[in-house]
């Protein structure tokens, strides 16, 4: 059954061929048989995912109508709120956190009749690229189990790289759902800021933030994209658009596309990837689509403006985690300042401490017209650039990472680290719809994704491209050595 | 004292006010003062991870509502910015504030001081949300989120009062438009109104400002005046005392508290530990886009502000300036007073009798009439008895004592208990009295009958003195009316 997609997995419900409690066990039973190696799940909602599976199976035997995703299980990353059970978003302040209340996500995929199976690890609050800043949990990479699985949403990347979950939530602020995805050779989707509600997201850098899909195809992201892009009052950032059909337009068709490729920014790319990357430009040319060359440069500085940005705006995100409304409260604190010190300085890993203190330093006065405001200038800039690179093309295409998979343990530098991010950050400092495909696999064997960007709003054109390109390669049935 | 005159004194006020929304400022919760503590709070209350703001449109509208009454700029494209700064009370540990661009910019109020009508200029005013608040308890402290997210205006003046007094006349000014608005209630012992001056002073002539400091903590106009005079005077004596020292030695920008039961300002921090708030726009709000059409229909249908009410009095009901603004600068007792009007129709003596004769006996009550619960109708009734002379103003004032005593108690009735408070209405009585006096002043007599009225208040005013001011004034007016009429026939 995990062989197949989500959508088949409904429609076989709903047809009556297998019932929801006999989907959810097999995920069960996978999760049980694969995740002690993987540990991608933080928490299983065995028994509260059987149950509503129970009533998903009464309500079709009752010919009650049932939703889009009836009776497929999801994983959600730790950093999305289920009412009642714990988000830790990777991080030891947050062992204790029970949510109080529903991210909109989650109740736009009970609305439809998903069921939620557990939450995935990730590195801490959001912040990093291999998911090794977790406070909680090692997860390894399904295809190598050396490798990491990316970050930081590596956790929902490798349960459906491992198809442990046909389905999984995570978010993108620099990179966090495409690099992973990339990393694991499944389907991720970083929607339009704004097209998902940030509502009970546990927020990292507010403008940046993006809830998307990963799957184990584009037909599969995009009917989880159905159910969750729309619009939301409590999210005052959310776009004012209702719901777009994704999979009725779903041809395989782009022929006559124009789709921009940013040599000059492609230039340190290795040889291998290179010929990775260039054999995904033949495909579209073999779909008639026109590639032609964008200027995209400026991007280079978008590692320095994405980390001032980001990190200005969590700096102030995470302050709220002092220890005195919630969270892990240190109990060697006596005082109101020792609460805060110590409960911060035991509550949050090495990675987010350095994080706080950059966005701190850079929005200090003195210190903000050098950092803080030339880095909204620059982005200013991109925007704009990306604006102009749109009007000379439909699309653009470009490898989602530098390099596949690395081993854990094997980037010590954090601004190394950093570097892993230098294809996705520019989308999410333009606020664009970007999708992470499969593309074939390096020499040993590790997956390696191609990266298709639109323009604002552009979310259905850039899936659509998405499953042409899936459609004629079929990349993306390719499975870990670990579950064949 | 001669030294003080020396120096000038500058002030600037920040005004902080609740707005009387219905909800909070960013989230569903009710703004509702007085309630179990953390009762009203929501996600966003009490800044729960993964909780977004969302902006409440009424109170943006009575942002406007005040900048339009103030006459000032309304920014079409305002925004909110966080500022940081860790104490419990703030549940996000960063307050969202308009730093960079304010929805209200400039303005005018106009106010009285000393009899005179002062202009003050207002630099700013921006919507933030407020903190929750700490309470300590033996061995610990509990924070109450209740308040936390209640919308609040920051109004700012410029450094343009110059005195105490005139402190408290712009804050009164502006508390009454708030009222008139119905912005809020501006009740400064439940803190919906709070302000902190900026103070400083420097020689006569002299250009420029010296170090400013911040006083917190009055919550009550007296308090302010108190602590302005206190913190004014320590100014100038350390300016006096340190002669040889450069200013900014001498005063160093710092904020103080206004402590009242030692009646001083007391150091809170220096700016040494002055925080950096790291000020930034909010990413999770958009920024306020307002038509000119929506500001334009917010000017239009303003109610009727103080100041034109005040206009309207002086013009149409014939009051000084001076009570006008009084009785106007409350619009429950100017509201008051228009209800005691349809009782008996003469303002003048109406106004008197709120804004002096029960301001003062009620004083000590802290409140003035229409708060103390004498109802306007029995006011009225009160005025009406001495405007028809059934009773002179003598006895008016010991069945005010009375009224004071018995609110309930209608003035009619109090009359009519005590026979003390009975006019001699026996004309035989009074008629004796009448001759008497015009035996007595027959140069009167003869300047009345050349046209001086006021030679016939003297008259009546002679026979009230006899009458030890039991004569009822109707009474006394009609005979001597009479009598002298009859002089005139005799003569002729």
């Amino acid at each position: 059954m995990h062989t197949l997609s989500a959508i088949e997995i409904r429609d076989r419900f709903l047809r009556g061929e297998v019932s929801a409690v006999a989907i959810v066990r097999h995920f069960l039973d996978r999760i049980e048989k694969y995740d002690e190696e993987v540990g991608a799940f933080l928490s299983v909602y065995a028994d509260s995912s059987l149950q509503h599976a129970a009533q998903l199976d009464a309500k079709r035997k009752a010919g009650m109508p049932l939703g889009k995703l009836a009776g497929i299980p999801i994983a959600l990353k730790d950093n999305i709120h289920l009412k009642g059970q714990i988000s830790t978003c990777g991080s030891k302040f947050l062992t204790n956190y029970v949510a109080p209340f529903n991210s909109t996500v989650t109740d736009l995929i009970l609305k439809e009749d998903g069921i939620i199976i557990g939450k995935t690890n990730m590195d801490e609050f959001a912040m990093g690229s291999s998911t090794e800043n977790s406070a909680l949990k090692k997860t390894c990479n399904p295809w190598n189990l050396k490798c990491s699985p990316g970050g930081s949403s590596g956790g929902s990347a490798s349960a459906v790289a491992a198809r442990m979950v046909p389905l999984a939530l995570g978010s993108d602020t620099g990179g966090s759902i495409r690099q992973p995805a990339s990393f694991c050779g499944i389907t991720g989707f970083k929607p339009t800021y704004g097209r998902v509600s940030r509502y009970g997201l546990v927020a990292f850098g507010s403008s940046l933030d993006q809830i998307g899909p990963f799957a184990a195809n584009v037909s599969d992201a995009a009917l989880l994209m159905e159910v969750i892009g729309n619009h939301c009052d409590k999210d005052s950032t959310s776009l004012n658009m209702p719901a777009e059909d994704y999979l009725k337009g779903f041809d395989g068709s782009i022929k006559g596309m124009k789709i921009g490729v940013p040599w000059q920014f492609l230039e340190e790319l290795e040889a291998e990837q290179r010929t990775l990357f260039e054999t995904a430009l033949g495909h579209f040319k073999e779909l008639g689509a026109e590639i032609v060359s964008v200027d995209l440069s400026i991007l280079k500085s978008s590692i320095a403006v994405y980390y001032i940005l980001a990190t200005a705006e969590a700096s102030t995100n995470l302050a709220r985690f002092d220890g005195v409304r919630y969270g892990v409260r240190s109990a060697k604190a006596q005082t109101l300042n020792e609460v805060y010190d110590m409960s911060r300085e035991d509550g949050f890993g090495k990675e987010v401490k350095r994080r706080i203190l950059l966005g701190t330093f850079v929005l200090s006065s003195g210190y903000q017209d050098a950092y803080y405001r030339k880095a909204q200038k620059v982005r200013s800039l991109i925007i704009q650039r990306y604006k102009e690179v749109f009007s000379q093309c439909d699309l653009i295409v470009m490898p989602v990472t530098p390099t596949a998979a690395f081993e854990r343990g094997a980037i010590k530098d954090p601004v190394q680290m950093y570097f892993a991010d230098i294809y996705t950050i520019g989308v999410n400092l333009a606020g664009l719809p970007a999708v992470s495909i499969p593309s074939g696999l390096t020499g040993d064997g590790k997956p390696f994704g191609l990266q298709i960007i639109g323009g604002q709003k552009s979310d259905v054109a850039v899936l659509h491209a998405a499953n042409a390109f899936e459609k004629i390669t079929q990349y993306h049935l390719a499975m870990p050595d670990l579950i064949q | 004292m001669s030294a003080t005159n020396l120096w000038e004194t500058v002030i600037g006020l920040e005004i902080h006010v609740e707005l009387n929304t219905k909800s909070k400022l960013f989230s569903s919760a009710p703004n509702r003062f007085g309630d179990e503590p953390n009762t009203n709070i929501t996600a966003v209350c009490t800044g729960q991870p993964g909780a977004l703001p969302v902006l409440n449109r009424e109170a943006v509208r009575k942002a406007v509502q005040f900048g339009c009454a103030v006459n000032a700029h309304i920014a079409p494209f305002s925004k909110f910015d966080r500022k940081s700064y860790f104490y419990p009370d703030s549940p996000r540990n960063f307050q969202i504030t308009q730093f960079e661009e304010p929805i209200v910019i400039g303005g005018q109020v106009i106010a009285e001081v000393d009899g005179k009508e002062h202009t003050f200029a207002i630099n700013r005013v921006h919507l933030e949300d407020d903190s929750g608040m700490l309470k300590h308890f033996s061995t610990f402290a509990g924070v109450d989120y209740n308040r936390a997210g209640v919308p609040l205006i920051e109004i700012v003046s410029e450094p343009c009062i110059h005195s105490p007094k005139e402190a408290v006349a712009y804050c009164m000014a502006v508390k009454a438009i708030l009222q008139y608005i119905d912005a809020s209630d501006c009740n400064m012992e439940e803190g919906s109104l709070r302000v902190d001056a900026n103070v400083s002073v420097r020689l006569k002539g002299e250009q420029g400002l010296r170090n400013k400091i911040e006083i917190k903590n009055m919550n009550s106009f007296s308090n302010m005046e108190m602590a302005l005079l206190a913190e004014i005077k320590r100014q100038i004596s350390e300016y006096t005392h340190k002669p040889h020292l450069a200013h900014h030695e001498v005063i160093q920008q710092a904020t103080f508290r206004w402590d009242p039961e030692k009646k001083m300002t007391v150091l809170m921090r220096s700016k040494e530990d002055a925080e950096d708030y790291r000020y930034f726009p909010e990413p999770d709000l958009l920024p306020i886009v307002l038509a000119e059409s929506y500001i334009e229909a917010i000017r239009n249908s303003l109610p009727e502000l103080p100041l034109q009410r005040e206009r309207r009095y002086v013009h149409e009901l014939g009051l000084s300036q001076h009570a006008s603004f009084v009785i106007t600068s409350d619009k429950r007792l100017a509201d008051y007073f228009e209800e005691v009007l349809k009782e008996c129709p003469n303002a003048r003596m109406v106004c008197n009798w709120i804004i002096i004769e029960f301001a003062g006996r009620l004083k000590e009550f802290g409140k003035n009439v229409a708060e103390y619960g004498i109802s306007a109708k029995h006011l009225g009734q009160l005025v009406s008895m001495i405007d028809k002379g059934v009773i002179t103003g003598r006895i008016a004032k010991d069945v005010a004592d009375q009224m004071v005593l018995h609110p309930d108690k209608e003035p009619s009735k109090i009359v009519a208990e005590n026979p003390d408070f009975n006019p001699l209405h026996d004309t035989a009585e009074i008629e004796i009295l009448v001759d008497k006096v015009i035996a007595e002043h027959p140069q009167s007599i003869s300047d009345f009958l050349q046209g001086k009225e006021k030679a016939f208040a003297f008259l009546v005013g002679q026979v009230m003195k006899l009458s030890r001011g039991a004569a009822a004034p109707a009474v006394v007016n009609e005979l001597l009316r009479k009598k002298i009429s009859n002089l005139q026939k005799d003569d002729s």
